[in-house]
């Protein structure tokens, strides 16, 4: 309550020093949810791509066609145990640009992994699909059934066509969130369908696919039998769980760069704005503190009453930092949610570490004036006008 | 006994590289447990700077000629650090000084808490410490008031409460009567007087006002930071609130009618 007086007594300065603090608290907040967003989505990618070895077309990165007989020669290649044949196709077929992760729409044979994928999918409601699934049945991701207000036991029209959903998933904040999962027989005409006429001419609906996931026996190293993969099917191109990390995480290397910038030009501004205030206070009050010296008061104690004073400008501007933040992530998650692009992730962890780096960068910064505040000698203070 | 001994006191200020003031040129004086003395003498005299050094603010000055002694409560006190000679002045010292001595944005009840704090009285403890020492010196009703909102008279009583809030050994003044009018310096030395004739309680005062020194047992006068007189002052009575000595009347703080404060 005291230390409240005494910033009071200065309001507009100390106001002003606040709101440095709040700005730079509040970039700090904006940015680390990011930041959380984007490391949470890397590393649920890195799961989801962990021992795992997707096979494309190597000609025109993973968009041309491949046959069925593809992930058969695939699954005899040493180190194999698991040949999964997909076919992955946009939602949309004429994407316009977005940042968000597009709506896919994935093929497969339930079960063709052999049990080998250790990503783990929840229901949110319905069940999964099973082997003997056919036609048009569909199992959505929970941002899918969420935009398109999809439930278990009701109907979605995709491309034209009307599925039953007989499943929906439960939030992974990675690409399952985003797919349409449906059998690999009611993929490959749809598939057939976008290739150009040229193209598909040639081509029968049943044979087709556009990738092929395969799970490497246990033991087995992963770029090893990535290279036999693409020496055994030609023009293909492999993915690894590795090489996802090293794509991926230059991308994170640039947004940690990002916040480490933003809390440094907030620990620099803010910290010599509170360094300022606090001087300035310390020499207004020089009188004041030459008695408290004169009666007894230690400088211990005096250090103590500033840097408590400033720890609480930094406290202040930290938590309408937060709030602040707080409001922003809430209002820019609520309107991109309809969109599907959920772009920050607040954790408390985050709210803490912003608030609790305030007050300490406030009370370091007070350090400095309460230091000399406490070798004043107390006679020439009392003599201060 | 002395509770009080210095001897061979000396301090020279440096004011710039070239220019240093001699303000004390080795002084010794001894001062008895009980008594009340007022330093006197013209400014540049050298009674503030005895009276930093007698109040531990300051240390005496070390170098060339025979090594300073000061003696307080029997303790050898030139050897202490900082952070001990602070400790003797929150539990064993009081002071009072010219003027805006109040700490602005607490109250009177406050700023006579904080120096019990500083003596290691905490919190509820020292807030009725703080309470009893200013309804001791008349102002019990003006404990939730800001120093802004005190009269310069009232505002000293309150540093008084706070000099004596811990029951010190000794209180020190440094011209504590300087900004007051003279019924209100009559008013702030009787409440001096009083609790030195009631608790014992050596009071040490600066001051270049003859009446203040009047008032006193004892008058040391000061002049080019030497001690040139050292006289006992006769008072009239022992009794409080009786006739006044020589020039100045000393009403008893009981006397003192609230509303004229």
């Amino acid at each position: 309550m005291r230390l409240l007086r005494e910033l009071s007594r200065r309001k507009l300065r100390t106001t002003l020093t606040i709101v440095g603090i709040t700005i730079g608290i509040w970039a700090l907040v904006v940015f680390s949810s990011m930041a959380n967003q984007i490391n949470g989505l890397v590393s649920m990618g890195t799961e989801f791509y962990a021992d795992k070895i997707t096979v494309t077309d190597g000609v025109a990165f993973g968009t041309s066609p491949m046959r069925l007989t593809d992930a058969d020669a695939i699954a005899l290649v040493d180190g194999v145990a698991a040949a999964d044949p997909r076919v992955e196709l946009l939602w949309e077929t004429d994407l316009a640009v977005s940042f968000s992760v597009p709506d896919i729409i994935l093929g497969s044979i339930p079960g063709a992994d052999a049990g080998h994928d250790s990503f783990e999918m929840e229901l949110a409601t319905g069940r999964m699909l099973t082997a003997e699934d056919a036609g048009n049945v569909v199992v959505l991701g929970s941002s899918l059934a969420q935009k398109h207000g999809a439930v278990s036991g009701g109907s979605i029209e995709i491309r034209g066509e009307t599925f039953e959903v007989v499943g929906t998933l439960q939030p992974t904040l990675t690409a399952p969130d985003t797919t349409a999962y449906i059998p690999l027989a009611s993929a490959q005409p749809i598939y057939l369908a976008d290739l150009p006429p040229l193209v598909a001419e040639s081509l029968v609906a049943n044979e087709l696919i556009n990738q092929v996931v395969a799970y490497p026996e246990a033991g087995a190293d992963i770029e090893t039998v990535a290279a036999a993969i693409e020496a055994t099917v030609e023009n293909s191109a492999t993915m690894t769980g590795a090489e996802f990390e090293e794509t991926v995480g230059a991308t994170t290397m640039i947004f940690n760069a990002i916040i480490i910038g933003v809390a440094a030009i907030s620990l620099i501004v803010g910290g010599l704005s509170v360094i300022n205030t606090m001087a300035m206070s310390v020499a207004e009050r020089t009188r004041e503190i030459g008695i408290k010296r004169a009666i007894g008061g230690s400088r211990g104690r005096i250090i103590r009453e500033l840097v408590a004073e400033a720890g609480v400008i930094g406290l202040i501007g930290g938590l309408f930092g937060l709030g602040l933040g707080t409001i922003v992530v809430v209002l820019a998650n609520e309107a991109g949610r309809a969109g599907g692009t959920v772009l920050f992730d607040l954790t408390p962890l985050t709210a803490a570490f912003a608030v609790g780096f305030s007050t300490i960068l406030g009370m370091l910064a007070g350090i400095i004036p309460a230091w000399s505040a406490a070798r004043l000698d107390p006679v020439s203070a009392l003599r201060y006008e | 006994m002395s509770l009080l001994e210095g001897t061979n006191l000396r301090k020279t200020y440096r004011m710039s590289r070239r220019t240093s003031v001699e303000a004390l040129r080795g002084v010794d004086v001894s001062i008895a447990a009980g008594e009340m003395v007022a330093i006197m003498g013209p400014s540049g005299s050298g009674k503030s700077t005895l009276m930093h050094l007698l109040g531990l603010l300051h240390a005496p000055d070390r170098n060339d000629g025979p090594a300073p002694g000061l003696r307080f409560d029997g303790v050898d006190v030139t050897t202490l650090s900082d952070r001990e000679r602070t400790r003797i002045r929150a539990r064993s010292m009081g002071f009072v000084f010219q003027s805006f001595n109040l700490v602005p944005t607490l109250t009177a009840e406050e700023n006579v808490a904080l120096a019990a704090a500083y003596a290691g009285t905490s919190g509820s403890l020292a807030r009725k410490a703080a309470r009893e020492a200013l309804d001791s010196v008349g102002l019990a009703e003006r404990a939730g008031h800001r120093p802004m909102e005190l009269s310069g008279g009232e505002q000293q009583r309150v540093a008084i409460a706070r000099a004596l809030v811990n029951d010190p050994t000794i209180v020190l003044g440094d011209e504590p009567t300087g900004n007051l009018d003279s019924a209100r310096a009559g008013e702030v030395l009787g409440l001096l007087r009083k609790f030195n004739r009631e608790r014992g309680q050596t009071v040490l005062l600066v001051t270049h006002d003859a009446e203040v020194g009047d008032t006193c047992d004892r008058i040391i006068r000061m002049r080019d930071g030497m001690i040139v007189g050292d006289e006992r002052v006769a008072q009239a009575a022992e009794t409080v609130g009786a006739a006044a000595p020589r020039r100045i009347a000393v009403p008893s703080a009981a006397a003192i009618p609230v509303a004229a404060i």
